[in-house]
């Protein structure tokens, strides 16, 4: 009697879900029904844009609305019709603001130039309308965001290496070994994500790498981290006392002594450095595909690896970074626009290199006045919010008030 | 504001693309045009970073300065075998390094400001237009390349072409060429 009465119950219960479930496949089959009605026809058309774009575009809704596209609109950005129309003046000033980080803090300023692309031109907001529309061109617009932070960074170490080169401080077999490393890695950056990236996904691990460089910052104010950086001073300045210096050893430059791919030798200031081509191009493949990943440059990463993992004297660092950064940055944007077919804005970066020299012009005239500490802390508040904020957003859909 | 920008790009569109009209031959006119784009570029780039190094003379000095009293100690502290003060040393000149390999590369904006703007122009005006390869560069390259591919090969090329010329130009002749050199 009593099995009979379990049983009755559990066929009520059966027979509620089963109602439920039914009327949540009417409700839903109807709202379907509704949302295939109101679902504007795609653009059909690639409006005139080639490649990739093109493809995407055609994909798109048509239309007026977030996450549409409307063909008879003013052509914005990549020739969007109705696209996202970028200021230039916009860019500019935020552009002054990287160029003055690049000259009083250093490493922080190519963060920037990628939250001015994410954030302050609007384009990341331009990406999410078409996260759920058009996921193809939500990705586009992704790659071209990561492509024109390579071009700045590409760019810049252009010229630094030629700088170092005329200097005589560049390591080229080091360079080969760790570019070998970049050109494997960016082909599998390029062909894991290229298209295959939202740009929700591509923010928050963004956000990561800041909250990362954030907390390292942090750990260099703390007693323990300055703590090395403090015997390094008192060391060298003991050293300085006791010599007294004989020769300007300036003139001299570096030559390659023997390469093997166990161990290669160099000679800088007629002192030799040996390293391993094994890690060098370890450290290449690691670095250059978080850095291509990101659109970053990776020197932040390249200068404690060759200082400290493979040993080098930091001048001759400085200027293979900026060779490694240049070989990883051109193997990426060809990868990218070439083999992947993405396109950036080009008055956008050209307005930006205006400002970024601008801003390092006005940098030294104006960082002297705030002590270095202060300026640690500033960016360091702003690193952690920023990485947070990306973070958040990013992988979670989390909106941080400011 | 805008009018103005508005003019401002007709009138660069037509002052550069005169140079792309010389022969009639389409590919001859587009290699014209593009050297001559290339000149302007490596021009207005020099140009700026002259006046940067005006500008800014003492605090690169200081840097440069400061970057070879460090320099040369570890590398003293080096070749009388003290590896701790080396690695001390090493330490220490990161952040003079650091500084200045930034500074170079917000420099470096300076010089290659018109190449994008160059890149965008030529984007306007030849966007459809495809350059056909042969082999072996098919396998590397594609069947075709557009308007960059030309563009900055030429502007390196441009590039190394000024450096010969420019003892033999006005205003160039009497700055130095590099932060740095």
């Amino acid at each position: 009697m009593g099995n009979l009465k379990w049983l009755r119950k559990g066929a009520m219960v059966v027979m509620v879900l089963a109602l439920a479930l039914s009327l949540l496949s009417i409700v839903t089959a109807i709202a379907q029904q509704k949302t295939e009605a109101e679902k504007p026809a795609l653009v059909g058309s690639n409006l005139g844009l080639s490649g990739k774009l093109g493809d995407a575009i055609s994909k798109s809704p048509a239309g007026t609305g977030k996450g549409q596209i409307n063909p008879d609109g003013e052509r914005g950005f990549l020739g969007i019709p109705g696209g996202i129309k970028l200021n230039p003046l916009i860019g500019f000033f935020w552009a002054i603001w990287v160029g003055w980080i690049f000259s009083t803090v250093g490493a922080f300023g190519g963060i920037m130039a990628g939250v001015g692309h994410m954030t302050i031109y609007g384009l990341g907001d331009y990406a999410r309308t078409f996260r759920t529309t058009s996921p193809a061109l939500n990705k586009f617009v992704t790659d071209s965001i990561r492509v024109s932070n390579q071009w700045l960074v590409g760019l810049s170490a252009l010229v630094s290496s030629f700088n170092y080169w005329k200097q005589r401080r560049l390591v080229f077999s080091l360079g080969f070994f760790l570019g070998l490393g970049a050109l494997f890695a960016t082909l599998f950056i390029v062909y894991t994500t290229a298209g295959k990236i939202r740009f929700s996904q591509y923010q928050g691990w963004f956000g990561l790498v800041i909250f990362v460089i954030g907390a390292f910052m942090i750990y260099e104010l703390t007693p323990k981290g300055s703590a090395s950086k403090k015997a390094a001073k008192a060391a060298a300045q003991a050293f300085q006392a006791s010599i007294k210096q004989k020769k300007d050893i300036t003139e001299q430059g570096i030559k390659t002594l023997k390469w093997s791919l166990v161990r290669t030798e160099f000679s800088f200031f007629g002192q030799t450095f040996q390293f391993s081509p094994l890690w060098a191009f370890v450290g290449g493949f690691f670095i250059s595909a978080i850095a291509s990943f990101l659109g970053i440059g990776g020197g932040f990463l390249y200068v404690p690896y060759l200082t400290s993992v493979v040993g080098l004297p930091m001048y001759v660092v400085a200027g293979t970074s900026a060779l490694s950064v240049l070989i990883g940055m051109i193997f990426a944007i060809f990868n990218f626009m070439v083999l992947a077919g993405i396109q950036v804005h080009w008055p956008l970066i050209g307005a930006e290199l205006v400002g970024i020299f601008i801003g390092s012009m006005i940098g030294p005239r104006t960082g002297k006045y705030i002590p270095d500490k202060v300026l640690k802390i500033i960016f360091i508040i702003l690193a952690i919010y920023l990485g947070f904020k990306y973070f958040l957003r990013g992988f979670f859909g989390i909106n941080l008030p400011i | 504001m805008q009018a103005f920008l508005a003019y401002l790009i007709v009138w660069i569109d037509g002052f550069l693309i005169f140079f792309y009209r010389f022969t009639g031959d389409p590919v001859v006119d587009f290699f014209i045009g593009t050297i001559m784009l290339s000149f302007f570029c490596v021009i207005a780039g020099e140009f700026t970073l002259s006046l940067a190094i005006r500008f800014n003379k003492r605090h690169l000095d200081r840097m440069s300065k400061e970057m070879t009293e460090k320099e040369n100690l570890s590398i003293l502290a080096y070749e009388s075998g003290d590896k701790d003060s080396y690695r001390a040393l090493n330490k220490e000149a990161t952040d003079a390094w650091g500084k200045h390999f930034f500074t170079m590369t917000a420099y470096s904006a300076g010089i290659l400001w018109p190449v994008p703007f160059a890149l965008g122009w030529l984007h306007s005006r030849f966007y459809d237009v495809e350059f056909p390869l042969t082999f072996p560069f098919t396998l590397v390259f594609g069947e075709t390349v557009g308007y960059a591919f030309i563009f900055v090969p030429v502007y390196i090329f441009c590039r190394i072409i000024f450096k010969y010329i420019r003892p033999h130009l006005p205003y160039f002749r009497r700055v130095k060429i590099s932060p740095d050199a």
